[in-house]
């Protein structure tokens, strides 16, 4: 049974200059136990189909369903780990793990020990009453990460989780989350991963969704079959980006100026 | 309140600023406290020589001074409590105001225009009306001036810091806003652990503002009801019963407890509550290795905001108002060949000043009819002095545009100077900013009572205007000097620019945008220190009266009801032109420094 299904996409969005379509026919399925990426070029709607899958924002056409319902206002069985981190600088790391939970209404007795919980498993023991100004980078995130996990969300949301790191951080932020994710007692059932780095992608997913230039629409599903941990050197690894990658490349019309993503994908970090 | 607080024009920081422009780019991007050991030494040596200074001139002792200390105590307390009662209903009121304009969109369409509005208004010049309206609405006759007084109080407060709550509001960063959308916080928790807290670093700086400005507005309230049959107990009426009792050591008494009491708050209270909204601030960058301690970074940070804030709030706004008007303006300009770019600016503003001139002689002339209609028998008298109104508004503008330039003459050497000079930043600064932060309106009586003899009516309504001016130019030209970018002025030296070529190639262009700043917020502390400038220096009855609004509104004043139709005319015709200048002249130039003298 799919966990998540995304039927037939589109979303505009009203502009000075008439409507722009994002995304035009998108749809794809996730399974319990998948950790789906989403790659493709920017702007060809990552983000914001992201953002549609937790119902932050609603899609001009087509319909998500959770678990055989459709999406109506924000899924609060769904957590988002965020590009820019997007923690609280006025709270103290403790109080921004606390933070969803006690939206959800949990009881001061509860929240704490869950707190200390998620504080240790991604590795923050020590800063509880540290604020995120005080930390790096690296650490920021991982109190993103621990806020998210901490609602023992359904499903987890990543956008461009790793793209605000340097390249050292964002390695070991990854192999971390695959520890995390294979760890049966944590609560993810499914993973959906916005990237633009196609190495990442398929580093850490089961399954790659490569959507087109705007308007996205998905170019293939690509499973990936490789055992973990998976070796980036390896020649499997170097064909499946290789395949990625030109499936994105010859989405765009010819002639044109290498995208952004044709670069970052060949020379990024890890290569 | 080390802060140069009202200069710094963060909101209509002092007197109500006129516009919303002088919100921002005032915003101190020196930025820096001075460190509390040295302020503290000058907090205590300003006052100590000017204490030991004049009572060696003068003829009484430090034991006499002595002596007076226990009654300004009770009478700066008094003068506390009304500081205490308008800044409460400012904070919840700007709590509230700024959360609806910041959250409703239909609400921010009406109340961003209209808090426009209210905040170029010199509000001065409604107290008297205040005064007389209150106390005839309370039976007890001391409970109406404390009203109107404290209304006034919050006039000066409050603006400045609902568009604190606003701009904070309005500047969250969207991931913190979707962060907490994904986990469907709402409601009192929303407001409590993302709304509130995203206020606060911008409502405790705005606060420090809010209370210089409280203080300058306090004592001109309470000296303004020393002519009154029900004075207010506080320290205003306390001076000026000092000073026109020519009592040296009583006045000295309440110029020490006011800085006392100023001082005091600033160091317990200001100074800890500004550490503590230090961690409110939202500038974590999404990469670990920018930290955000550097001073320099943080002061840049703020600047950029300002500036960011600066000109969504032209655009918004502003633009309600102003558009009619302007096309207006554009409208007659317009016939015929395109003149060249510089002659079309020249003419545009040349036009853009007779509609203004023909603008107000229109309004006005409608508000006479219409009081003369509506109040039936208006005496000979008045209806002679609303004649002279127009002629009113003419001197009250010369005086502030005298006062301005002399303010302008000072204050760039000055502030060109301390920015240049690293000594004089140092220790000049922070006397500049403890003068500052006094309410120069506590100096008033001297002036009116002292002076008047030797520096003419006319002299002493310009001193005491430029009180009112000369903090908001300084504070802002230093920091655009500031700002001007190094390579700017070295790629200057290094072609061998200097002198006054210099001055009109670099350094002019370079502070355009906040001598504008500087110039608007000046002149909305001008038109609020006018009123009571020439009511005191016409008022007193010793003096010969001068001519302007001030006087105006004094003169209805007296005359109880008979005066109305005369106050109100006077009223209205400040109010329109204070509106018409800003938004013909200076919101225009506004636009000019925002778009075309600005790096970035």
């Amino acid at each position: 049974m799919a966990l998540i299904r995304v039927e037939h996409i589109d979303k505009s969005f009203a502009s000075r200059h008439g409507s722009i379509t994002i995304m035009q026919d998108v749809s794809f399925d996730v399974k319990d136990a998948d950790f789906l990426a989403l790659v493709g070029p920017s702007g060809c709607g990552k983000s914001t189909l992201l953002r549609l899958i937790q119902g932050l924002d609603r899609p001009s056409s087509g319909r998500i369903l959770f678990r055989d319902q459709p999406i109506d206002g924000v899924c609060k069985q769904m957590a988002m780990v965020f590009q820019s981190f997007a923690l609280f600088p006025w709270l103290t790391v403790s109080q921004n793990v606390a933070f969803g939970l006690e939206a959800l209404g949990w009881p001061p007795v509860r929240i704490a020990p869950q707190v200390e919980r998620y504080i240790g498993v991604t590795g923050l023991d020590g800063f509880q009453e540290a604020f995120p100004r005080e930390l790096s980078g690296g650490m920021r995130q991982r109190v993103g990460l621990a806020r998210a996990l901490a609602v023992e969300p359904a499903v987890l949301l990543m956008d461009e989780p790793f793209s605000a790191l340097d390249a050292l951080t964002a390695e070991s932020l990854r192999d971390e989350i695959l520890q995390l994710w294979q760890d049966p007692a944590l609560p993810p059932e499914a993973v959906i991963l916005v990237t633009h780095n196609i190495e990442e992608a398929i580093e850490l997913a089961d399954r790659v969704v490569v959507l087109s230039r705007r308007p996205g629409h998905v170019l293939a599903e690509i499973p990936v079959e490789l055992s973990r941990p998976r070796d980036r050197k390896s020649s499997a690894f170097y064909d499946l980006t290789d395949r990625v990658y030109s499936l994105i490349t010859e989405g765009r019309p010819a002639g044109a100026p290498e995208t952004p993503l044709g670069s970052a994908g060949r020379t990024g970090e890890g290569l | 309140m080390a802060e140069p607080s009202r200069a710094a024009s963060d909101g209509a920081s002092g007197p109500p600023a006129p516009s919303p422009e002088s919100t921002a780019s005032g915003v101190r991007p020196v930025g820096r406290m001075p460190s509390a050991g040295r302020s503290l030494a000058i907090y205590a040596a300003v006052p100590t020589i000017a204490f030991v200074l004049l009572a060696t001139t003068s003829t009484s002792s430090f034991s006499s001074i002595a002596g007076y200390l226990p009654t300004a105590a009770v009478d700066v307390s008094y003068s506390f409590l009304r500081m205490l009662a308008a800044y409460s209903l400012s904070l919840a009121f700007s709590l509230a105001y700024g959360y609806y304009a910041a959250t409703h969109r239909g609400g921010e369409r009406v109340m961003i225009p209209v808090l426009d509005i209210l905040q170029s208004i010199p509000i001065l010049g409604f107290f008297p009306f205040a005064v007389v309206i209150l106390a005839q609405a309370t039976p007890g006759s001391f409970l109406g001036p404390n009203f109107a007084s404290v209304f006034l109080i919050f006039t000066s407060m409050a603006w400045n810091m609902v568009f604190g709550v606003y701009e904070s509001l309005k500047t969250l960063p969207s991931d913190l806003k979707e962060a907490a959308d994904t986990f469907g916080l709402r409601g009192w928790l929303l407001f409590r652990r993302v709304l509130y807290p995203a206020c606060v670093n911008r409502l405790v700086y705005n606060s420090v503002l809010s209370w210089t400005a409280g203080w300058f507005f306090l004592v001109e309230a309470e000296i303004f009801t020393t002519n009154t049959s029900n004075a207010l107990t506080g320290i205003g009426s306390y001076l000026s019963f000092a000073a026109s009792a020519a009592n040296a050591p009583k006045f000295l008494a309440g110029v020490v407890m006011l800085v006392i009491v100023i001082a005091l708050l600033d160091f317990a209270v200001w100074r800890p509550l500004g550490r503590w909204a230090e961690r409110f601030r939202y500038d974590t960058s999404p990469s670990g290795e920018t930290e955000v301690s550097a001073p320099e970074r943080d002061a840049a940070g703020r600047f950029r905001r300002a500036r960011v804030y600066v000109t969504q709030r032209v655009r918004t706004g502003v633009s309600y108002v102003t558009t009619p008007l302007v096309q207006l303006a554009a409208f007659t300009v317009r016939p015929g060949r395109t003149p060249s770019p510089r002659r079309r600016s020249i003419i545009y503003y040349v036009s853009l000043g007779s509609i203004l001139v023909i603008v107000w002689l229109l309004l006005i002339a409608l508000a006479v009819a219409l009081v003369g209609v509506y109040t039936s028998p208006i005496q000979s008298s008045v209806r002679a002095q609303i004649d002279l109104v127009p002629f009113a508004v003419g001197a009250s503008t010369a005086r502030i545009v005298g006062a301005y330039a002399i303010c302008l003459a000072i204050s760039l050497p000055l502030a060109i100077h301390v920015a240049r000079s690293s000594r004089a930043g140092r220790v000049g600064l922070p006397i500049i900013e403890v003068i500052a932060s006094f309410p120069a309106t506590a100096l008033f009586p001297v002036i009116v009572f002292q002076l008047i003899p030797y520096i003419s009516p006319e002299g002493a309504s310009i001193l005491m205007l430029m009180t009112g001016m000369l903090w908001y130019l300084f504070f802002n030209l230093l920091s655009g000097i500031r700002a001007l970018p190094p390579d700017l002025t070295e790629a200057a030296r290094a072609y061998g620019v200097r002198g006054s070529k210099f001055f009109r190639r670099v350094l002019l262009p370079g502070i355009f945008p906040a001598l504008i700043t500087g110039s608007i917020t000046a002149f909305g502390g001008g038109w609020n220190t006018l009123i009571v400038a020439e009511y005191l220096s016409s008022g007193t009855g010793k003096a010969l009266s001068v001519l302007g609004l001030g006087q105006q509104i004094d003169i209805g004043y007296k005359l109880g009801t008979a005066g109305y139709p005369l106050m109100a005319t006077a009223l209205l015709a400040m109010v329109v032109t204070v509106i018409a200048i800003n938004e013909l002249i200076w919101k225009p130039l506004y636009r000019r420094a925002a778009t075309r003298y600005r790096y970035d």
